[in-house]
């Protein structure tokens, strides 16, 4: 059972470059680091994140669950060794935590993969969970809508839905996603465009 | 999962691509770095414009203007607005979130040991008793089955995993050396008035005693 996600970390009031976020984790990571039981306060702000990640690559509940786990695990683990990067002098390829975090997540959830050796083609449970007894149609329209955003974007490659799950879920910057899939920003933007034309066109192509 | 609007695809009733379909020719094309060309500004007016978007989303509001040389195409923008509406973003249970929490507590508590175990020579911090119970009452609820057994399945290596799992640990090297000095000290002394009192020991020496010399 899933329920809503309600992260509002790291959007600053006004357009621009969202990176506010990286001042803030720094503060929290050198906490961590000197005192592993304030890991608490990074796993808070991200476990939704993780877990939506995890969940969009393999599609189960249990197993987005096992690879979350894994991942803050590894991350408490090793976080003596990170270093925080995140400068605006760094330029591209700046290290941030939550890059660095789903990093991790990114080779748990190929590692549960390797593992299993299955990819799982449930529904989407979590489409089924925003009932709102209050308006069924409504919900059912979003319900609709939420699965077939799914599925449209379930049908990508690897890296093109990865880019856009980071993009669009957890609404990452392409700098970000950048470092995530160890790509150039520019190879992202061209990936994600590409990704949203091949989307809309899957989806075109079944609504014939 | 957060609300993102209603509604679901809406191309074709919007004109289907009423933009036109221009990217054929590059959609299927291997994804790797090309230089600046026209594909390059095409995605780049479309960060910009996701950008736009969800930063929009994220004030709750709808995307603000935008110059119109900067839109993307018609395909690309429709399928940008309804993802960013569409897809759900999910939590996992209060249930796995608050195990997992007190596994993470549970494992920087234990790696909190051999820190400040490692520190209290130079630093003088004080000694820090944890007793086992209190290390257990940390642990996950026995219905957390997927959270169980994590040790076994972190991906690190077992000399880097923190150590002193299942012991409760005494903190603080002087106190330690102490504590563990006089405990040597009353050990000995134990064992010598034991041996003393053996009847064993008594026997033997009686039987020396009426061996002839």
């Amino acid at each position: 059972m899933v329920r809503p996600a309600f992260w509002k970390v790291g959007r600053p009031e006004v357009d621009g470059p969202r990176l506010a976020h990286l001042d803030h984790d720094r503060r929290l990571v050198e906490a961590a680091q000197a005192d592993p039981a304030r890991f608490e306060a990074l796993y808070r702000k991200y476990v939704a994140q993780v877990y939506s990640f995890a969940f969009y690559e393999l599609r189960h509940h249990h197993d987005a669950e096992d690879v979350t786990e894994q991942t803050f695990l590894a991350a408490l683990a090793n976080l003596a060794g990170f270093e925080e990067r995140a400068r605006p002098a760094d330029g591209d390829g700046a290290s941030t935590f939550r890059v660095w975090l789903f990093q991790i997540a990114r080779n748990a959830v190929a590692e549960h993969r390797r593992r299993t050796r299955r990819h799982t083609q449930a529904p989407l449970e979590a489409a089924a969970s925003v009932a709102d007894p209050q308006d069924v149609q409504e919900a059912a329209v979003r319900r609709d809508a939420a699965a077939s955003a799914v599925d449209a974007i379930s049908r990508l490659p690897t890296e093109r839905r990865q880019a856009l799950i980071l993009r669009f879920v957890d609404e990452m910057t392409t700098r970000e996603i950048a470092g995530i899939l160890g790509r150039s920003e520019g190879a992202i933007r061209v990936l994600i465009h590409r990704a949203l034309r091949s989307v809309a066109r899957d989806l075109d192509e079944r609504r014939r | 999962m957060t609300d993102r609007g209603t509604g679901g695809w809406t191309g074709r009733e919007t004109g289907r691509w009423a933009g036109g379909w221009t990217g054929r020719e590059t959609a299927d094309l291997p994804d790797r770095d090309h230089g600046a060309d026209a594909g390059d500004v095409d995605a780049l007016i479309t960060d910009r414009y996701l950008e736009s978007i969800l930063a929009a989303h994220a004030r709750g509001a709808d995307a603000g203007p935008t110059p119109a040389w900067e839109h993307p195409s018609t395909d690309v923008r429709q399928v940008s607005d309804w993802l960013v509406r569409g897809l759900p973003r999910l939590h996992p249970s209060f249930r796995f979130e608050e195990a997992l929490a007190a596994t993470l507590t549970a494992t920087a508590a234990r790696m909190r040991l051999p820190l400040a175990a490692g520190s209290a020579g130079t630093s003088g911090v004080a000694g820090v008793v944890v007793p086992l119970e209190a290390r257990r009452s940390m642990e996950p609820a026995s219905g957390a089955s997927s959270i169980g057994g994590h040790e076994d399945r972190l991906d690190v290596p077992a000399d880097r995993r923190p150590v002193g799992i299942g012991r409760p640990w005494l903190v603080g090297g002087a106190l330690t050396s102490a504590v563990l000095s006089l405990v040597g000290a009353v050990y000995v002394a134990w064992r010598i008035g034991r041996g003393r009192r053996s009847p064993m020991a008594r026997a033997v020496r009686a039987l020396a005693r009426t061996r002839p010399a």
